[in-house]
């Protein structure tokens, strides 16, 4: 069965936001919206993101990485908040695993955000419903879009490529091939939720050496000749020696 | 976890409403089979009215928890897998039994059915009661609730409530059930207290995931938050994460401890050795129980830690760290602060 779901690559998120406000623009005005705001210029704004960007700190000094987590609703195979729902209202699309809220069904108990361990789920007190992460579905089926905006606005948004999009269950994807090849983890592993949305670690960047030797050494380097003369001169040592 | 007012109300009227009506009930069925003389039939009506009231009160305030008033019939949509749902199917039922069993009684149906709508309504507020309560036991996120002590306490408390409601009406109608109930009250007081002291040790010995085990890093690693991703509160660190309340608990939880079973205890075997019972030792019983109760639910959200919260850095610390070259284990730091 199919499985839509988003890979982000932890490694090349930047954390520059930018996921999370086109998500809160797109939504805002789009099939599920609005997203409301609360004082949005006050001092203290508050309103619903489906979205949002965690920074971490691992390691310790002076040994330290810092890297971003964006994260919003993972789309859980065994969605934990789907059986907890008593109206209905919360529910996973058989056709795309894609877990959903229908806001006409929604009573805005919050027993559904009880029960997800990844706090994705958000209340919206204007409409008093349930709102989360839709991964776009009012754009990946619009045929009058074309082709390759057919994706969630965060993966269109993403300034450093880090986010993808599509089924992880089909094994041509380029989801699926990322998460084989790139070892990608999901988060809370032990909760029994199976989520759907992957993340692709963190990994040593490695420089091509011999590139840049090659590089190196072309006649049109300015520093040709020192590089002629060192080699030289390393080369000499080892007859000497 | 942040306390819903209304939920606790909810609590309070339809914990009275079943656990009395159970108590009232069990009196007719021991006489069904023999066994003492039942109530007087006024004295039935009079209580039963009351049940309806405080039972149709709870539902009224229970439905401020929700954002959707008027579509709250549709929780009985999702019967099969929903606890909430099953509670709203129970208690709804159990109102309109409360209600037959009224007209059964006031327009003389008969035994049979009297029996019928009595049997078929005890056993619906019990499932009211299982149900609701296990809308927090079967909540795996929040690992304080997630155990059947919460269930038993829950039912208890149902009972506390009841026996010392019933303890009270036994002596203004003048009933020869005062010392029956006023030992009931004793044990499920005692029980309560048993089973409440249970559930806050247990949360000393809870095995609490990391946030290395939410992020899926090394258990070794040592990690911190940096950034939540914004500079306010947002629904997901109010709802789960009540730091007024959290800095409150540790005077609030001591005080619910003495209102719902220190007061309520010690009155009951003050009546039981003096043998002094009057309106006032048995008013103030339930008073302090009812009043001991709300704090005690309030302490109950408050004590209740969601899994989160990791991602904010606002859980409770455990497990381990890197410090100078070697791992330490770093202690449990849990809620009574």
């Amino acid at each position: 069965m199919p499985q839509y779901a988003l890979v982000i690559d932890l490694n090349t998120c930047v954390g520059c936001h930018a996921c999370a406000t086109n998500c809160k623009e797109w939504n805002t005005q789009a099939a599920f919206g609005p997203l409301s705001d609360f004082d949005p210029y006050g001092k203290e704004p508050t309103g619903v993101w489906y979205n949002r960007i965690f920074t971490y700190e691992t390691g310790e000094f002076p040994d330290v990485q810092v890297f971003h987590l964006p994260k919003s609703c993972l789309h859980c195979q065994d969605a934990p908040c789907v059986p907890v729902c008593p109206t209905g209202a919360s529910y996973k699309r058989e056709q795309d695993g894609i877990v959903l809220v229908n806001y006409d069904d929604c009573i805005g108990c919050k027993l559904c955000a009880w029960s997800c361990p990844y706090g994705c789920r958000e209340y919206d007190e204007a409409d008093k419903v349930m709102k989360k992460c839709t991964l776009c579905i009012d754009r990946i089926y619009d045929e009058t879009l074309p082709p390759e905006q057919r994706k969630p606005a965060c993966v269109l948004t993403c300034p450093a490529k880090a986010r993808f999009f599509g089924d992880i269950e089909d094994p041509n994807s380029e989801v699926y091939k990322a998460i084989k090849e790139r070892n990608g983890f999901v988060l809370f592993p032990d909760m029994g939720t199976n989520p759907a949305n992957h993340y692709l670690p963190r990994t040593e960047t490695k420089v091509n050496l011999e590139e840049f030797e090659k590089h190196l050494l072309r006649p049109d380097n300015p520093l040709f000749l020192e590089v002629v003369k060192r080699h030289h001169v390393s080369h000499k040592a080892e007859e000497v020696s | 976890m942040h306390p819903p007012i209304s939920l606790i109300f909810f609590f309070l009227t339809a914990g009275t409403s079943i656990g009395s009506f159970i108590l009232m009930y069990f009196l007719e069925l021991l006489s069904l089979l023999g066994r003492g003389g039942g109530l007087p039939d006024e004295v039935i009506y009079k209580l039963v009215v009351f049940q309806i009231v405080l039972i149709g009160l709870g539902a009224f305030g229970a439905s401020f928890h929700l954002g959707h008033k008027l579509r709250a019939w549709k929780a009985v949509k999702r019967f099969r897998t929903s606890w909430l749902s099953r509670e709203a199917v129970f208690s709804a039922l159990y109102g309109f039994g409360l209600i037959l069993y009224l007209l059964a009684k006031v327009l003389g149906l008969g035994p049979v059915l009297e029996h019928l709508f009595g049997v078929s309504t005890f056993i619906l507020g019990i499932l009211s009661g299982f149900s609701t309560a296990m809308i927090y036991a079967s909540n795996r996120f929040v690992l304080e609730w997630s155990t059947s002590i919460t269930v038993i306490y829950y039912l208890l408390m149902y009972l506390m409530l009841g026996s010392s409601l019933m303890a009270y009406a036994s002596h203004l109608y003048k009933l020869p059930y005062l010392g029956t109930f006023l030992f009931l009250t004793f044990l499920f007081v005692a029980l309560g207290l048993g089973f409440r002291i249970a559930f806050n040790v247990r949360q000393f010995y809870i095995k609490r995931p990391t946030l290395n085990e939410a992020l899926n890093l090394p258990h070794n690693r040592p990690i911190r938050v940096l950034d939540t991703g914004s500079t306010t509160d947002n629904f997901c660190t109010t709802e789960f994460y009540y730091k007024k309340g959290k800095e409150m608990l540790s005077t609030v939880l001591p005080v619910a401890y003495f209102l719902t079973f220190v007061v309520p205890l010690f009155l009951v075997v003050y009546s039981w050795l003096t043998g002094v019972v009057n309106y006032w030792t048995l008013g103030i019983t339930f008073l302090s129980l009812l009043f001991g109760s709300a704090l005690e639910r309030w302490c109950f959200f408050v004590e209740g830690n969601h899994v989160q919260n990791l991602f904010y850095g606002l859980y409770p610390e455990e497990g381990y760290r890197l410090r100078k070259g070697y791992m330490e284990r770093k202690e449990t730091r849990i809620s009574l602060y």
